[in-house]
C-alpha cells in the first residue's frame, strides 16, 4: 500500500495549475499537466498535509489552493 | 435576550415515541448553538422551508473529507449557528461499544460542539452535529488522540459498514466485522483523500437477509452465502411440528423454488439441494432446524446506488461465490481493477453502476477480466444484437 | 500534531466477553417477548439483546443515560443497529426483567424485533440539510407516535420497515422499504441573477446539473434553466445559493410502498409511488400520518401470514391495492422516466 513520497516537480506543477483556476478535480489536473493521475493524487495528499491545498466537497470533491474558495456569504 | 418560544416544536414533545425536540432542549440548556438550532428549526416549522446553506469545507489537515460544511442563511438572527458543521466519526464494526468509549466521545463533544449527535447517521458514522469552523481541528486532534478517526465524505470511499454477523447471528456466512475493519484499515487513503469521479460504498451482510441493505445502498455489496446444501436437523423439525408450526404452509409453500418436501407422517423435511436458491426463508422460520451449508463465502454484487441521476439501481451479481478469508486478497485484487476502470472511464459524478450501464456490462467484464456466468442474469438477452469483438470474427 | 489515518476503534476490543467467547458459534435465536432476542450458542451460552428505539437525533445526555443503564445491566457493553435502535446486551438472564422494568419506567420504547414495526431510518431535513423538501425528524416522530403500538408487537403478518428521506437525493435507504416517506420538490430552481453575477463560477454550475438542464446565458452573465429537464434534485443549489430550490408553497411529501431488501422468498425490490403528493403540515403532518396508517391497516387486515407489504400487493395485484385502499390512481402513477416501459402491463390478464 505504501506509495512513497510524491515527486516535487509534480507538486510544483499542481500548484501552478491550481493558481490558474478556482478549483479542479485531480483527474482534470492530471490531464492538463500531462502527469499520471496516481502521481497527482499523491502530490495533492502531501500538499494538503503542508496546508498548501485543500479539498472541497461541492456535489463532488474538488481540490483548490488553500483559502481560495470562500464559504458562502 | 429572553428565550424564544417554540410552540410548534413543543407539540412534538407529546406522544409515546422519544422526542428529538426534547433532546435538542437538553443540549440547549448548556449550549448556545443548540438553543439557536431549536429556534431556527421553529422558524422552519413556521416558514415550511429549510434555512441551511452548503459550504465546500471538508475537513482537517491531511483530510479530504469527514466534515460537511453547513451555514445558516439567517446568521444575524441565529448567530450561534452561523457555522454549524457536521463531523463524521468512523464507527467500530457493527456498532459495538463499551460505555467508556461512548463517554469519551461525549466528553470531547461537550467541550467542542453543540452536544447533539446522530447515533448513527445513514452513512454508518457517528455524527457530531453542529460545530464552528475554529473547533474542527482541535476536535479532530482530541478524537485522534483518543483512538478515533473520521469517516468519509465526498468523492471517496465512504465508511464501510456491516451487519452484526458472527458476533451475534447464527446465519452469518463470513466474518462481516473483520472484512469491514480490514477494508477500512487497508483503504485509508481512499477513505480520507477523495480522488474519484464520485463516492464509492461497501456494505457487508452476512447472509441474504441483508440486514444492512447492502444491495440497495452500496456500489459493492458483499452478501454471505454457501455453495453446498442447507443442513436440516430432523429432531428439531419434529420439535417445530409438535410446537404447532405449519411447516407445509409457512415453510414449504413459501419456498420460492419449491425445493422443500415435508413428510407429514414422519415429520421430516427434505430439500432438493440443486433446486434451492439460498434465499434464507426456511432458515428464518426454523432457525433451530435449518442452517446454511458448510462451504461458506459471499456473493459479490456491484452497482447499487440511489436515484440521482439515472434512476436507482440495485446491485447485480458479478461473482456468485467467493471465499472470504483474510487477508481477502482475491476481493482486493478485483476491487483494485474495478476502481482503476471506473477512475479511468467515469465522468464526474458518475457512480460505478451508471458507468457500467453506459459502457455495457460485457465491456466491463472483459476489461476487468471477470468471466461471464449465468448467475449474473435473471435470463439471457432476448435480442440478437451482439457487438462482436473484432478478434472473434473470421477475417 | 495528532496522527492521521488511525482508522476506527478495533471492534474486537469492544465486544462483550460472551460474544468474544462464542464468536461465530451461535446456534439459534428465539424471540421470548417483544423487543427481546435470545441467542443460544453451541456451548449453551445465552445472550439476551433488549432493543430500544431512539429518535436518532440525541443529546450527549441521552448517550450518558443509556451508558449508565448498560453499566448496571450489561457490564458496560451495548450496540446500535442500522435502524437507529439501541441494543442492550445482557449475558445474565436474571438482569433481563429488571432492565426491562427500568426501561419501561423511563419511557424507552422496547420493540422492533421480529414481525414488528422497526424504527424509521431517516435523514436530516430542516435540522441540518440545505436541500430538504420537508423535515425528517418531525414526521418520523409523528408517524412513530401514531404507529407506536406496532413497535412493541410481534404478531404482524411480517416485518414492517418504514423509511423517510427529505429530498430526492434520498440519503437513507428509503427506496426499498415497505413504506417510504419522501420529501419532494415540485418546482425548478428560481435563478437569482444578481447573486450569480456576484461570484458564481458558471461552468461549474452548468456542469453540476445531472440532467443538463442549466445553460449559460452569456448575454446576462447568468444561466437559464430548461424547466422541462429539471428533476428538482437541488444539486445546483448545492453549488450556488443563487439557485433557490426550496419552495414553501409547493414542497411536500410522496409515499411509496412495497419495497424490500431481503432476498427471503422474493427478490429485493423497490418501493412504488402510491401517493404522489401530500402537503407539508408541521408540526404533526396529519395527512402523512393518516395516509401511512391507512396503508398499514389495509395490509394488516388483508395480508396473509408471512407476507411483507410488497409480497401482499404483488399477490393481489397493484390494481387491487388501489381498489382496496381507495387511493386514487392518476397520471402521476405511470412512470415516464427512462426505464418506464418495464412497468407497463403487457398481458391482457388483470383484475379490478
Ligand atoms: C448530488 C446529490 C447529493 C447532495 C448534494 C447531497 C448532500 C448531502 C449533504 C449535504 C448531506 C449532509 C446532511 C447534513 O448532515 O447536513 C448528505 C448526507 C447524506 N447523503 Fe447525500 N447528497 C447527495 C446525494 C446523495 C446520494 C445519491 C446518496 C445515496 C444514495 C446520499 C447519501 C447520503 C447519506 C447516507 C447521508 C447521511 C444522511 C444522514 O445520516 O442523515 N447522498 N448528503
Ligand atoms: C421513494 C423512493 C425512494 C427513496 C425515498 C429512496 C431513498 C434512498 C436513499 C435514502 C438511499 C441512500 C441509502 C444510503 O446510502 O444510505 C437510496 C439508495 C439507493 N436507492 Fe433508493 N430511494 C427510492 C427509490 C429508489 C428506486 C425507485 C430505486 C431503483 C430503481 C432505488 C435504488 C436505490 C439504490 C440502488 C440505492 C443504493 C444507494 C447508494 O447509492 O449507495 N431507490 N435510496
Ligand atoms: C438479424 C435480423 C433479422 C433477420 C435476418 C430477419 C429475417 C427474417 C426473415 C427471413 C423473415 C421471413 C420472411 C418471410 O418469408 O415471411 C422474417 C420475418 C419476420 N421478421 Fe425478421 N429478421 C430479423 C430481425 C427481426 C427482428 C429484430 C424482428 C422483430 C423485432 C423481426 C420480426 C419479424 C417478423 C414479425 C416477421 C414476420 C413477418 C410476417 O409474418 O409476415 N425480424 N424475418
Ligand atoms: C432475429 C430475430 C428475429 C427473427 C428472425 C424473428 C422472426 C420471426 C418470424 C419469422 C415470425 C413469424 C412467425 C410466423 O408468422 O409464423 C415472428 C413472429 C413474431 N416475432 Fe419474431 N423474430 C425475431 C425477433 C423477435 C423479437 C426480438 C421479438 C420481440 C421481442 C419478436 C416478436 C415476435 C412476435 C410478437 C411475433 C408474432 C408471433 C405471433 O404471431 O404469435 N421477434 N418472428
Ligand atoms: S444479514 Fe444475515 S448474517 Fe447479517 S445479521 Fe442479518 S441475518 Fe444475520
Ligand atoms: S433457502 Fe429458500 S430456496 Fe432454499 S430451500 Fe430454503 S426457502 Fe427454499
Ligand atoms: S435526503 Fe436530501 S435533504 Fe435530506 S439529508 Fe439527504 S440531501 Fe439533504
Ligand atoms: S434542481 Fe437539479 S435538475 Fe434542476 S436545474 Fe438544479 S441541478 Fe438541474
Amino acid at each position: 500500500m505504501e506509495k512513497g513520497p510524491a515527486n516535487p516537480e509534480v507538486k510544483e506543477k499542481v500548484l501552478a495549475y491550481l493558481d490558474t483556476v478556482e478549483k479542479a478535480k485531480s483527474k482534470e489536473i492530471a490531464a492538463k499537466i500531462s502527469v499520471p493521475k496516481a502521481d497527482v493524487d499523491l502530490a495533492v495528499k502531501e500538499l494538503a498535509m503542508e496546508d498548501k491545498v485543500e479539498y472541497l466537497y461541492i456535489t463532488t470533491t474538488f481540490v483548490a489552493l488553500k483559502g481560495k474558495v470562500k464559504p458562502p456569504q | 435576550m429572553p428565550d424564544k418560544k417554540t410552540p410548534k416544536l413543543d407539540e412534538l414533545e407529546h406522544g409515546p415515541w422519544p422526542s428529538f425536540v426534547t433532546e435538542i432542549k437538553k443540549a440547549a440548556v448548556r449550549n448556545e448553538s443548540a438553543k439557536d438550532l431549536l429556534n431556527l428549526l421553529e422558524r422552519s416549522y413556521d416558514d415550511k422551508r429549510g434555512h441551511w446553506k452548503h459550504g465546500g469545507i471538508v475537513g482537517v489537515r491531511g483530510y479530504g473529507g469527514g466534515v460537511i460544511g453547513r451555514y445558516t442563511d439567517l446568521p444575524e438572527e441565529y448567530p450561534h449557528v452561523a457555522e454549524f458543521h457536521t463531523m463524521r466519526v468512523n464507527a467500530p464494526s457493527a456498532w459495538f461499544y463499551k460505555t467508556e468509549t461512548l463517554r469519551t466521545l461525549c466528553d470531547i463533544w461537550e467541550k467542542h460542539g453543540s452536544g447533539l449527535t446522530n447515533v448513527h447517521g445513514s452513512t454508518g458514522d457517528l455524527i457530531f452535529l453542529g460545530m464552528k469552523t475554529e473547533e474542527l481541528q482541535t476536535t479532530y486532534d482530541e478524537l485522534s488522540d483518543a483512538g478515533f478517526d473520521l469517516g468519509g465524505s465526498g468523492s471517496c470511499l465512504r465508511s464501510p459498514s456491516c451487519c452484526v454477523g458472527p458476533a451475534r447471528c447464527e446465519s452469518a456466512c463470513y466474518d462481516t466485522l473483520d472484512v469491514c475493519y480490514d477494508l477500512t484499515s487497508s483503504y485509508q487513503d481512499e477513505l480520507h483523500r477523495p480522488m474519484w469521479p464520485y463516492k464509492f460504498k461497501f456494505k457487508m451482510s452476512g447472509c441474504a437477509n441483508d440486514c444492512v441493505a447492502a444491495i440497495a445502498r452500496a456500489d459493492c455489496s458483499i452478501i454471505g452465502t454457501w455453495r453446498d446444501s442447507i443442513r436440516i436437523d430432523q429432531d428439531q423439525v419434529k420439535a417445530y411440528a409438535e410446537s404447532g408450526l405449519d411447516i407445509q404452509g409457512m415453510v414449504c409453500d413459501k419456498c420460492p423454488t419449491r425445493a422443500l418436501k415435508y413428510d407429514h407422517e414422519k415429520k421430516e423435511l427434505h430439500v432438493i439441494a440443486e433446486d434451492c436458491s439460498r434465499c434464507m426463508h426456511c432458515i428464518n422460520v426454523m432457525p433451530k432446524a435449518v442452517r446454511p451449508g458448510k462451504e461458506k463465502g459471499a456473493t459479490i454484487l456491484l452497482g447499487g446506488k440511489s436515484t440521482i441521476v439515472q434512476s436507482a439501481f440495485l446491485s447485480w451479481v458479478i461473482v456468485p461465490f467467493m471465499k472470504m478469508e483474510p487477508p481477502y486478497t482475491e476481493l482486493k485484487e478485483m476491487v483494485a481493477k474495478i476502481w482503476d476502470w471506473w477512475d479511468e472511464n467515469g465522468k464526474t459524478r458518475e457512480r460505478l453502476g451508471e458507468l457500467i450501464y453506459r459502457m455495457g456490462m460485457t465491456k466491463f467484464l472483459r476489461e476487468v477480466g471477470l468471466p461471464p456466468v449465468p448467475q449474473m442474469v435473471f435470463r439471457p438477452r432476448a435480442n440478437p444484437y451482439v457487438f462482436w469483438p473484432q478478434d472473434e470474427i473470421v477475417k | 500534531m495528532s496522527k492521521i489515518d488511525g482508522g476506527p476503534p478495533d471492534y474486537k476490543k469492544l465486544l462483550p466477553p460472551i460474544i468474544t467467547e462464542n464468536y461465530g458459534q451461535w446456534k439459534y435465536h428465539e424471540i421470548p417477548r417483544a423487543g427481546v432476542l435470545k441467542h443460544v450458542s453451541e456451548k449453551g451460552d445465552t445472550l439476551y439483546s433488549v432493543r430500544v428505539g431512539s429518535p436518532r437525533l440525541v443529546s450527549i445526555d441521552y448517550i450518558r443515560d443509556i451508558c449508565a443503564l448498560a453499566d448496571s445491566y450489561c457490564d458496560g457493553y451495548l450496540r446500535f443497529t442500522s435502524r437507529n435502535n439501541v441494543e442492550f446486551l445482557v449475558s445474565d438472564e436474571g438482569k433481563v426483567e429488571p432492565l426491562i422494568k427500568e426501561l419501561e419506567a423511563k419511557g424507552y420504547p422496547i420493540g422492533g424485533v421480529g414481525n414488528a414495526l422497526s424504527n424509521i431510518v431517516h435523514t436530516q431535513g430542516w435540522v441540518h440539510c440545505h436541500t430538504p423538501a420537508t423535515d425528517a425528524s418531525g414526521i418520523v416522530k409523528a408517524v412513530m407516535d401514531d404507529l407506536y403500538e406496532y413497535f412493541g408487537r410481534t404478531d404482524l403478518p411480517a416485518k414492517l420497515k418504514v423509511a423517510m428521506a427529505c429530498c430526492l437525493n434520498m440519503c437513507g435507504a428509503v427506496h426499498c422499504s415497505d413504506v417510504a416517506i419522501l420529501g419532494v420538490h415540485r418546482t425548478p430552481p428560481r435563478v437569482d441573477h444578481e447573486k450569480i453575477r456576484k461570484g458564481t463560477e458558471i461552468p461549474t454550475l452548468v456542469a453540476a446539473c445531472p440532467t443538463g438542464a442549466i445553460r449559460p446565458d452569456p448575454k446576462n452573465k447568468s444561466v437559464v434553466v430548461n424547466e422541462e429537464r429539471c428533476m428538482y434534485c437541488g444539486n445546483c443549489y448545492t453549488m450556488s445559493p443563487a439557485m433557490e430550490i426550496l419552495d414553501a408553497k409547493n414542497d411536500g411529501i410522496a409515499i411509496l410502498v412495497g419495497g424490500k431488501v431481503s432476498n427471503a422468498r422474493t427478490a429485493p425490490s423497490f418501493s412504488r409511488l402510491v401517493i404522489p403528493f401530500l402537503p407539508n403540515n408541521p408540526p404533526r403532518w396529519p395527512e402523512v400520518t393518516a395516509a401511512v396508517r391507512h396503508i398499514v391497516e389495509t395490509w394488516l387486515n388483508n395480508a396473509r401470514k408471512g407476507e411483507r407489504v410488497g409480497e401482499w400487493i404483488e399477490r393481489i395485484g397493484w390494481e387491487r391495492f388501489f381498489s382496496l385502499t381507495e387511493i386514487p390512481f392518476t397520471d402521476k402513477h405511470i412512470d415516464d422516466f427512462i426505464f418506464s416501459r418495464e412497468t407497463f402491463r403487457t398481458t391482457a390478464a388483470f383484475k379490478y
